[in-house]
């Protein structure tokens, strides 16, 4: 098989325009939840915008949530307030606005609104990511701000307060780059995030999936077709993720290294994973299925020719191919 | 046989610090013995010791060494049996120079250590005795643990129950399970901690127990050998509870009754030792002392059968899985080839909690690669597997779930209102569900809920791959792994009844390598908190000799 060809067909069938009712579905509701945060805040808010995969082209369509970042002022809960009162003002807020018609949670540094299944069964889910800035008035000339931690995760205590961050230039980190590359590197990221999909609970998150993969354009020769570019990401992930002198620079705080939301165990594993992940394809192009699946909801059917031919369809005295025993 | 005489006596007698106190000699069993003198470098002492040296000697005589010590002034001293013979094992060596030099190196450091240093061992010693018959047959009595701590003196019934008998050397042994203990007024004060299963067992009857402070020992390791010994240890109640049971029960004279005797091992651990007593010859006798009932043991020898310690930390001592897995409650969804040695397994390591659902019918042609027996006939495989189960273990409670139920909610309701949560519901109780049930369409389903831990094993014809997810939504890496990934040779299948039974070809040592393989694989993982677990195929190959690699994904 081609494995690039696969590849670029996961890639077909995840893209986001695939889903344009429910993507409209969320921008409606994003629009609804940034208005009624500029409602509620007012003048102690800067505009929220979003942060995540669709705000870096990297989304994809099997699993989708919004992010939005809400940059609050620095005396939005008085000269004195915490990040803490920060954060479980706005949880209050969004459990009190919309409970009835979603479940809020609080996350790692976000307040989750998971809205209830609709008519489609469609669910829409938004995580607003509280952000303070520095100093009074200082985010509109350096768009830094400072999050919350609400639990543990990775080497980050719950209650550290202050991670301090730069999501517009998280998000230019991948824009700004030439125009070729940049689509390379949104081709294998949107790969890991599917990749990651197949996983439960996967611990790296998205964005650490996104600056390695940065990192890896940077750092290595990644040239030729679409599995080769993969293939060579793959390795340097495997190679360096375990070493103790890897880092992982947050491009919004050179001070936030990603590498500490993974433990060593995790670094272990997702070397590991990506060990064994290596040599499956290579012992068989056709596990390339399974590592990175297609959306069979949006995969072109193949023309079914003759299939009562082939051997192990099951039509005749022999059980199919597929049959397993024990 | 006189060269080998002389060649013992001479090798011993050139050995550093033993001198020969009387010459060796060839017995007519053609056992050389003598008498030798020992003395050790740095002690003035010195030991004398018989010396036994049987005609296997350098070789070992079943499990027992071919060489003795003894001297019976040692009986207080550690490792010395009933006879003063030095408790010593040896390594192996078939020069009988060379043996003899290893065997009196053990016997100095035996001196050294427990005679010299009276050094103490950190485990405790059983007390030694040697079973013996009651009326020609052997009895044992299998015991556990109770919930209960009995005290000094307590004494009263209990109920064991009457399990297979069989041969223990050349005489029959009749084989017991004790069941529960009871007051001398016959109400129940607690039960052995066996699963249910065992505890339904019928076939009950009546014995005895007490309860002493200490064990009933000659220096602190050897069993009394008569009852008049035991009198120190037990008080007027107790002989005179003894004396009512034989009143009461004259009914079954001559009969067989098994007395217990209790005695703490440990600050949390009891041991119980059985003497057979027979029903109107019980060996005490009373009299009168100031116009009182006293009683006393007499002078005769005590019959001490076998007792066993098998609760469960003694029962699967010797080796067991992980606590992750035996501590979990589990499901076996289908038990034909796979599904019945994964039980099996499960059950032999330590595992107390096993649910299993099959739809199918157990044919005498499945006994040749499963876990079933020929005599059980046609039946259903659950009730089949689970009475093979509560055969193993004293301890598994085997739970059979209603097969047409799984189907209903699985099948015949999906996607219908809430059949996913019908489902979910009772299956998101098992800490771990093994799907063996090779059903694709059932996979699927199960695929969709959300379950604590959901594994499937399957193999491909000849047993050539076994494919083991652990992962969840594994679905899909299952169905690759058989239609595009693995060569599952289809052609050549096995069809006993005709093209609508086919089945896969595979004994049960080429399954079994395979599913034992899986689980040990399973078990390392699930014991080590830092590794995750992720699916793998175990690859069989055979070119100059037979490989199995395991491949995780």
């Amino acid at each position: 098989m081609d494995k690039s060809l696969h590849l670029d067909s996961v890639i077909k069938t995840h893209q986001i325009t695939k889903e344009e009712k429910l993507l409209n579905k969320y921008k409606e509701k994003n629009k609804e939840v940034k208005e009624a945060l500029e409602e509620e805040y007012g003048d102690n808010i800067y505009s929220p915008f979003n942060s995540g995969s669709y705000a870096k082209n990297t989304a994809m369509n099997t699993k989708f949530d919004f992010d939005m970042v809400s940059p609050f002022k620095r005396n939005a809960f008085g000269s004195k307030g915490t990040l803490k009162e920060m954060y479980e003002d706005l949880y209050d807020f969004l459990d009190e606005k919309y409970s009835d018609v979603a479940t809020v949670r609080k996350q790692k540094v976000s307040v989750g609104i998971e809205f209830h299944s609709d008519d489609d069964g469609d669910v829409v889910k938004i995580d607003v990511v509280p952000g303070r800035e520095l100093n009074q008035d200082q985010y509109s000339d350096d768009e830094n701000l400072n999050l919350y931690v609400y639990y543990k995760y990775g080497n980050y205590d719950a209650g550290s307060e202050r991670i301090k961050t730069n999501v517009q230039a998280q998000i230019k980190n991948i824009k700004d780059r030439a125009t070729k590359e940049k689509e390379s590197i949104r081709k294998i990221i949107r790969l890991l995030k599917v990749w990651k999909n197949t996983k439960y609970n996967y611990p790296t998150k998205s964005f650490f999936l996104e600056l390695i993969t940065i990192k890896a354009f940077d750092n290595k020769e990644i040239t030729g077709n679409l599995w080769s570019k993969l293939e060579t990401v793959l390795e340097y992930i495997r190679d360096e993720v375990t070493k103790d002198s890897f880092t992982l620079k947050d491009p919004g705080n050179s001070s936030n290294d990603l590498i500490d939301s993974l433990t060593e165990s995790e670094r272990d594993t997702l070397s590991y994973d990506m060990k064994n992940m290596l040599e499956r394809i290579k012992d068989n192009d056709e596990n390339i299925k399974t590592y990175f699946p297609e959306n069979a909801k949006f995969l072109v059917e193949q023309k079914a020719d003759n299939k009562y031919e082939n051997k192990g369809n099951g039509f005749y005295s022999a059980p199919p191919k597929n049959e397993r025993f024990g | 046989m006189d060269a080998r005489l002389n060649k013992i006596q001479q090798v011993i007698s050139e050995l550093n610090g033993i001198s020969i106190e009387t010459p060796f000699s060839s017995d007519s069993d053609f056992i050389i013995v003598g008498k030798i003198k020992v003395s050790l470098d740095n002690s003035e002492e010195i030991l004398i010791f018989d010396v036994r040296i049987y005609p296997e000697y350098p070789l070992k005589r079943l499990d027992t060494e071919s060489i003795t010590f003894s001297n019976s002034s040692f009986l207080e001293y550690g490792h010395v049996m009933g006879d003063g013979s030095i408790c010593i094992h040896t390594s192996h060596n078939i020069d009988l120079k060379k043996k003899i030099e290893i065997d009196i190196n053990s016997l100095k450091r035996w001196i050294l250590k427990y005679y010299l240093n009276k050094e103490n061992d950190n485990h405790y010693e059983h007390i030694i005795l040697q079973p013996k018959e009651f009326n020609n047959i052997h009895f044992s009595y299998l015991f556990t643990e109770v919930d209960y701590s009995f005290n000094k003196n307590q004494f009263g019934f209990f109920d064991y129950s009457k399990i297979n008998d069989g041969l223990y050397l050349d005489k029959t042994i009749a084989n017991h399970i004790v069941q529960n203990f009871k007051d001398p007024f016959s109400r129940i004060i607690t039960e052995c901690k066996w699963s249910n299963s065992i505890k339904q067992i019928g076939n009950k009857n009546m014995g005895l127990f007490v309860f002493l402070d200490n064990p009933p020992t000659i220096r602190k390791k050897f069993i009394i050998s008569n009852w008049e010994d035991l009198k120190s240890l037990v008080t007027q109640d107790f002989l005179k509870f003894l004396d009512n049971v034989q009143k009461n029960n004259q009914k079954i004279k001559g009969d067989p009754i098994p007395l217990l005797i209790g005695y703490k091992i440990s600050e949390v651990e009891i041991h119980w030792q059985v003497a057979i007593l027979e029903i109107g010859k019980f060996p005490i006798e009373s009299f009168k002392e100031n116009q009182i009932w006293k009683g006393r043991f007499i002078d005769k020898n005590i019959i001490w059968c076998i007792t066993r310690n098998c609760s469960y930390n003694y029962f699967f001592g010797r080796g067991k899985l992980g606590d992750k897995i035996t501590r979990s409650k589990i499901l076996i969804i289908g038990v034909g080839a796979i599904g019945s040695i994964v039980a099996t397994t499960l059950t032999r390591c330590g595992c107390t909690r096993i649910d299993i659902v099959d739809f199918d019918i157990k044919e005498p042609e499945n006994v040749c690669r499963s876990e079933y027996s020929f005599l059980t006939g046609v039946c259903n495989k659950v009730d089949d597997l689970s009475n093979e189960l509560f055969r193993i273990s004293p301890f598994v409670e085997i739970g059979i779930l209603d097969s047409g139920m799984l189907h209903f909610y699985s099948k015949i309701l999906q996607g219908i209102n809430n059949s996913k949560s019908k489902l979910e519901e009772p299956l998101a109780s098992y800490d771990l569900i093994i799907d063996c049930s090779t059903d694709n369409d059932l996979m699927y389903v199960l695929n969709q809920l959300d379950l604590k831990r959901l594994i499937t094993m399957s193999i491909t014809n000849n047993a050539k791959d076994l494919v083991c997810s652990v992962e969840p939504k594994s679905y899909d890496w299952v169905m690759n792994q058989f239609e595009n990934v693995l060569e599952n040779d289809l052609e050549d299948i096995h069809n006993p009844t005709g093209c609508w039974s086919p089945t896969f070809k595979a004994s049960y040592n080429d399954i079994n390598t395979l599913v034992q393989f899986a689980i040990r694989h399973l078990n390392l993982k699930f014991s080590d908190d830092s590794k995750v677990l992720r699916n793998f195929v175990l690859k069989t190959e055979y070119e100059n000799e037979f490989n199995i690699k395991l491949n995780e994904f």
